[in-house]
């Protein structure tokens, strides 16, 4: 990582009594040090990276605690580290992005969760879910019924979220089950505040270890014990985290003066919940509610006799429940159903069945649940409140139609400098050549691509599929197919599912690995082929080279990104060679946010120490742009862009470069390699010159100023004629 | 039930434009006095140059032991935000679109600047959003708007946006803390504090009334460097300007008349003023606004000064242009600068030179082996070096030869037939004239880019234009004719594949080319 958390860990190493203010997901941090845990582990992914992240830059404390701190590979290796805690009473967490990251790491999930736990094993879950999440849209609810786990969803403030991550390792140990904890990206951001205690070591710990190990067939899931361990979880392991989370009260039920109708919601909804109905005044700012509440911080398992309780003697019940399917709706429906207790449920018949459970999509589900039951007294709140969505609904359209149509989204795209756009720049002048081939995309950075302008990769199907998913397609198209994979996909999974695979099935396609040297899509980390080597030499290391070679890769070229010309040309070849067999290119060139971050401060460094530093920009003459724009639509970079034309005569707004530019060079390899115009121009602002350097460039300027086509005088061709235009009016 | 209310802060931001320390700041300069308040915001890959939202509440109520605590959301509620703060103005736009912008209750701060979107930046023409529109709907949407060029300020203080709009909230006064402590968590940050409190008095001095709100813009116009060398004659063909052509269209015709003066010498001037005679003409007996003549002035112009290499030398060469690169990168006047030029000539550019009877057969066997792209050098010339410059400045030199090339008796060729048919248009239907003679715009670009565009203007002329004009029907049918001309001037510049024109003309029942 370039970046630094020292603030962070300082945060980290708060006693009882302080106060930590920060955000979310650093409090869960201080959760899980606080619960004593001897292990954590993960792989990074928003909105969770900085729990790792964090730990890493926090050495020191993590020795102190005993703590040992894996930065998994993948998340398949992070679930089955908490194999530690099946044979020995030992906590540990670790956590990732999920539903994305719970595929992955599943296979073992399932397993430990039969052979069961003795020490606290909790997985902290990023719900990358609604607006703006980056992959698809499915629960963690169906993990954990399927694999009996227990499924905390707090109410989204530190003091609550902290408190339950503590009672989490409580609830694993007394059901010896997995508990996950499921944040949604807005939690894991709030910056608030809680009461700290402090940290605890682990009785089993780096700094105490084990040294007998633990045998039992139980802890197997082996034929003659699977059997045997799926009744402990449901007759005893069930009952004992229900019997649990009733003891402790980890539902919370809020009192409400209406006997007549109630709510049920999941935890993480609460916040929303109850700042929809402070605005149409069944509220208060500080929780009370008219309505009762029944607030699920556990929405897996459900507990009945909580359930009945809430419900017995209501006419009506509203279920708030984000995500589909409606597993919670469905359950509470079958408890209602056994315990014979008619309240009317509501949910998804008023809510919408799938999507983020925003603001606005609580008030008007609320709305409608309250105008079909019509509790007694509300009636001119309900009236008022719709008036209200109408009223809104007004003010929407008038923007509307005042701004006269939708403005396009901002997707997301390659950073300025970003040494993955060159690539995806390449293969579209390759295509010009070869014509379009089938592209199987990845997870990384480099999707990016397959947003305008290149709208490159046909398919994208999960990290580090890039190469396992073109393989039946590839047998199928009567051209070579490409496949991409970043370097942090390579080593996720893509060195075995993808080239391992296509050696071994003499596959004949090209794949580029695009190695920036961080999985940078997730926060800069570093990866397996750039431990060896920090500070970007990204083009010193071999690891992959080797790795390639390991698994009898032959036709293998390194390129450098930003010379797309070759590029290009390495790319035509890797499509017509007669040669057999997998050809992959690797496409490196540091990540240019990682870069800068270093190379800035090197620098200003040099600058200040009187050394030569030469820092190259970009620029754009705008009377020989032309304002065709073809020059964006191969690259794409948010430093090049459009302004006012300041000629009279065009209309069209021509390209520009703008002060972010970093002087990746791209721009100049473009219009050489596409052969586009010749506006494109490079300076380099010469910091420190050498005496000879300086004379030089002083020579040079005297004869140039000389040698330039001087600047005519105003001439009365153009002064007079705004004299005759103003005359004429 | 007491009812206690948070005032609402929606920032809207784009990547790398520093939100999240903006929000840092002011959670920062309400903990200063214990309010309740609370931050949260959605980066996630949208960091990625997306926009990102960050949503604050902020309680005029202290924390205290054993005091009940206010439940704060994490969502911002269309119709319920107080202060929606927009880095950039189609951001704000957005905001009002999505709710967040009411006139009941929100104080909207904006920067006026456009950080454009990258359906506007790719279009081949103008595809940029219509920033009176998007000013409009953000001043009515709004109870009350703070609005200025945060960006410019930011630029001109040597700071980031994030600072100036601070300045801006802090001086909106909705929040519950004083000026000082929004600059006291400015000055924590330490390094760069000099520079951001700059741009936060900025932003303070516009949310106070003291700068005028929503400028209206002024067109830059061009610096005048390509204005020609005083001339006697020159002064007589302004004569005959102000004299023929009428009032209206003289900023053009002027303007027109210097480019291709500069371009070429003051017979080439002259024949510009002679070809848009007859075009003048024609809209004078149809009664005609001059619209036409105008915009045939106007893209006559650039068609007659078209860009070859010596164009480009020319301009590269101008001691303006010299300076403008040296003050582009960034440092102080006396610093030493590279300037490398990125050129490529090739094939085109050499048979532009050579002589119709010898280019011809030459950029035919190059079509037909598919060589025509195949011989460019890549050249990075440093214009910096004194060998470079005279490189660049004897191209400039081979004005003199530029009538004797092939492209100029090609470009003249197809220019002239514009003309006649903007002429004879005219005369039919002053509404197809108007069409036909803004089928000029389509000529731009360079090499592939130019021969596309040539292509597409050469289709428009041989499928639309001709025929219709070949006919004598009623005034009804060629402005039918007109109608579907800008449909498929529109379509030509949709796509550089010329998919959206094929498609279109296909519609029109117009014969579309097998090959597009």
């Amino acid at each position: 990582m370039e970046r630094s958390f020292k603030t962070e860990v300082e945060s980290l190493k708060l006693g009882a009594g302080d106060i930590f203010a920060g955000e979310g997901i650093l409090a869960v941090t201080k959760g899980l040090l606080q619960s004593g845990v001897s292990y954590v582990g993960g792989y990074q992914g928003s909105p969770i990276s900085h729990l790792i992240d964090v730990l890493v830059d926090a050495k020191p404390l993590m020795d102190k605690l005993g703590v040992h701190l894996e930065t998994s590979t993948s998340e398949a290796a992070a679930g089955a580290m908490l194999a530690a805690s099946i044979n020995y009473p030992i906590r540990g967490a670790v956590t990732w992005k999920s539903p994305v990251g719970t595929n992955v790491a599943s296979d073992g999930l399932s397993n430990i969760s039969s052979s069961g736990v003795i020490g606290g094993a909790v997985i902290i879950l990023g719900e990358d879910y609604g607006e703006g999440a980056s992959v698809i849209q499915e629960r963690s609810h169906a993990f954990a019924m399927k694999s009996s786990m227990w499924l905390l969803d707090p109410r989204p403030n530190l003091a609550s979220i902290v408190n339950l991550v503590e009672k989490a390792f409580e609830l694993s140990e007394a059901s010896n089950s997995l508990v996950m904890m499921q944040l949604r990206i807005r939690t894991c951001h709030v910056y608030g505040r809680f009461e700290a205690k402090d940290n605890l070591t682990g009785k089993i710990s780096r700094n105490s270890k084990l040294d007998k190990p633990d045998f039992s067939m139980m802890r197997l899931p082996q034929p003659g014990f699977t059997v045997a361990q799926e009744k402990l979880k449901l007759e005893t392991r069930l009952p004992a985290a229900i019997k649990f989370i009733k003891d402790n009260k980890l539902n919370e039920q809020f009192p409400g003066d209406s006997n007549e109708v109630g709510i049920i919601l999941q935890g993480g909804l609460y916040n929303t919940v109850l700042r929809v109905m402070q605005r149409i005044g069944l509220a208060d700012t500080f929780g009370n509610s008219r309505i009762p509440i029944y607030c699920m911080n556990v929405t897996y398992p459900m507990v009945p006799d909580e359930i009945t309780q809430f419900c017995a003697g209501k006419r009506a019940v509203l279920m708030m429940e984000e995500g589909h399917p409606d597993y919670i709706e469905q359950m509470l429906n079958t408890v209602l159903r056994r315990a014979d207790i008619n309240a009317r449920i509501f949910g998804k018949d008023v809510l919408p069945m799938g999507g983020e459970y925003t603001a606005d999509v609580v008030m008007k589900g609320l709305i409608g649940f309250l105008d079909k039951v019509r509790p007694a007294g509300m009636d001119g709140l309900i009236d008022m409140a719709q008036k209200q969505v109408e009223q809104i609904a007004g003010f929407k359209a008038t923007a509307n139609e005042l701004v006269g149509t939708a403005i396009p989204g901002r997707n997301p795209t390659f950073c300025t400098g970003c040494p993955e756009r060159p690539m995806f720049a390449s293969i579209k002048l390759a295509e010009r050549e070869l014509g379009k081939t089938h592209v199987s995309g990845d997870i990384g950075c480099h999707s990016f691509g397959m947003y305008a302008p290149f709208n490159i990769g046909n398919t994208c199907v999960g990290y580090g599929l890039g190469l396992a998913s073109s393989t039946g397609i590839a047998a199928n198209f009567s051209k070579r197919t490409i496949s991409i994979m970043g370097d942090g996909g390579f080593w996720h999974n893509g060195l075995t599912t993808g080239v391992a695979s296509a050696t071994y099935n003499n596959a004949d396609g090209v794949l580029v690995v695009i190695k920036n040297g961080y999985t940078s899509a997730t926060g800069w980390q570093f990866l397996p082929s750039s431990m060896q080597r920090r500070e970007g030499l990204v083009h010193q290391d071999q690891t992959i080279e080797k790795a390639l070679r390991g698994v009898g890769i032959k036709w293998m070229k390194t390129v450098d990104n930003y010379k797309v010309g070759n590029v290009a040309k390495v790319l035509k070849e890797a499509l017509t060679t007669a040669e057999k067999g997998l050809k992959v290119i690797i496409a490196q060139g540091e990540c240019m946010l990682a870069k800068q971050r270093r190379v800035r401060a090197e620098d200003a460094k040099n600058i200040a120490a009187g050394r030569r530093v030469a820092k190259p920009k970009f620029n754009i003459d705008d009377q020989v742009c032309t304002g065709d724009h073809s020059c964006i639509r191969l690259s794409g970079c948010p430093s090049l862009t459009i302004k006012e034309n300041p000629d009279t005569l065009r209309r069209d707004p021509v390209a520009t470069v703008i002060e972010s530019c970093v002087g990746c060079g791209l721009c100049g390899e473009i219009s050489h390699a596409a052969i586009l115009c010749p506006s494109f121009y490079k300076t380099e602002l010469v910091h420190n010159p050498g005496i000879i350097e300086r004379m030089l460039d002083g020579l040079r300027r005297r004869v140039i100023a000389r040698l330039a086509t001087p600047p005519a005088a105003i001439t009365p061709l153009i002064s007079t004629g705004g004299a005759i235009a103003q005359a004429a009016e | 039930m007491s009812d206690v209310r948070p005032v609402t802060v929606l920032i809207s931001a784009l990547g790398g434009e520093g939100g999240g320390l903006m929000t840092d700041w002011i959670l920062a300069a309400a903990r200063e006095h214990n309010l309740v308040c609370q931050a949260t915001s959605v980066p996630g890959v949208a960091q990625r140059t997306g926009a990102t939202t960050y949503y604050i509440e902020v309680f005029n109520q202290k924390l205290e032991p054993g005091k009940p605590e206010p439940v704060m959301a994490l969502y911002p509620q269309a119709g319920d935000i107080d202060m929606m703060v927009a880095s950039e103005l189609a951001e704000a736009s957005r905001a009002c679109q999505n709710g967040f912008v009411t006139p009941d209750r929100t104080t909207l701060i904006t920067s006026t600047h456009r950080f454009y979107l990258l359906d506007e930046k790719m279009g081949m023409a103008d595809s940029r959003l219509d920033v009176e529109r998007l000013e409009n709907a953000a001043r009515k949407m709004a109870k009350h708007v703070v609005a200025a060029d945060f960006a410019r300020a930011a630029r001109d203080a040597g700071t980031v946006i994030n600072a100036v709009l601070l300045g801006a909230i802090a001086g909106a006064g909705l929040l519950p803390m004083p000026v000082e402590s929004f600059e006291r968590a400015i000055k924590g940050e330490g390094k760069g504090a000099e520079a951001s409190l700059r741009g936060f008095y900025y932003g303070l001095s516009v949310a106070r009334g003291e700068v005028v709100e929503l400028q209206p813009r002024v067109r830059a116009f061009a610096p005048k460097a390509e204005a020609p060398i005083v001339s006697d004659t020159l002064e007589t063909l302004r004569d005959r300007i102000v004299r023929d052509f009428p009032p209206m269209t003289h900023e053009i015709v002027m303007e027109g008349t210097a480019r291709t003066f500069d371009y070429q010498d003051i017979d080439y001037a002259r024949l510009y003023l002679d070809r848009l005679g007859p075009v003048l003409a024609a809209e004078r007996a149809a009664k005609g606004d001059f619209v036409t003549t105008r915009e045939t002035a106007r893209y006559l112009a650039l068609w007659m000064a078209y860009e070859d290499v010596i164009r480009v030398a020319q301009i590269k060469t101008r001691l303006e242009r010299v300076e403008r690169a040296r003050g582009g990168a960034g440092g102080k006047p006396e610093q030493t600068v590279i300037i490398t030029e990125f050129l490529k000539p090739g094939l085109d550019e050499f048979c532009s030179l050579l002589p119709s009877f010898a280019a011809r057969p030459l950029l035919a066997w190059a079509d037909r082996t598919g060589r025509r792209d195949s011989f460019n050098v890549g050249l990075h010339l440093r214009t910096s070096t004194i060998f470079g410059f005279i490189m660049l400045r004897a191209m400039a030199g081979m004005k003199f030869w530029r009538r004797r090339g092939h492209r100029f008796s090609v470009e003249q060729a197809l220019m002239t037939r514009w003309l006649a048919a903007v002429e004879a248009a005219t005369t039919r239907e002053p509404s197809l004239g108007r069409e036909v003679a803004e089928c000029g715009r389509l000529i731009k670009g360079y090499s592939d880019t130019h021969r596309r565009a040539q292509r597409n203007f050469i289709r428009l002329m041989d499928t639309v234009v001709d025929p219709a004009l070949a006919t004598s029907n009623g005034a009804d049918y060629y402005m039918n004719v007109a109608a579907a001309l800008a449909t498929a001037r529109k379509a030509a510049l949709a796509d550089p594949e010329g998919d959206a024109l094929n498609t279109t003309l296909a519609k029109l029942n117009y014969p579309v080319a097998a090959n597009g």
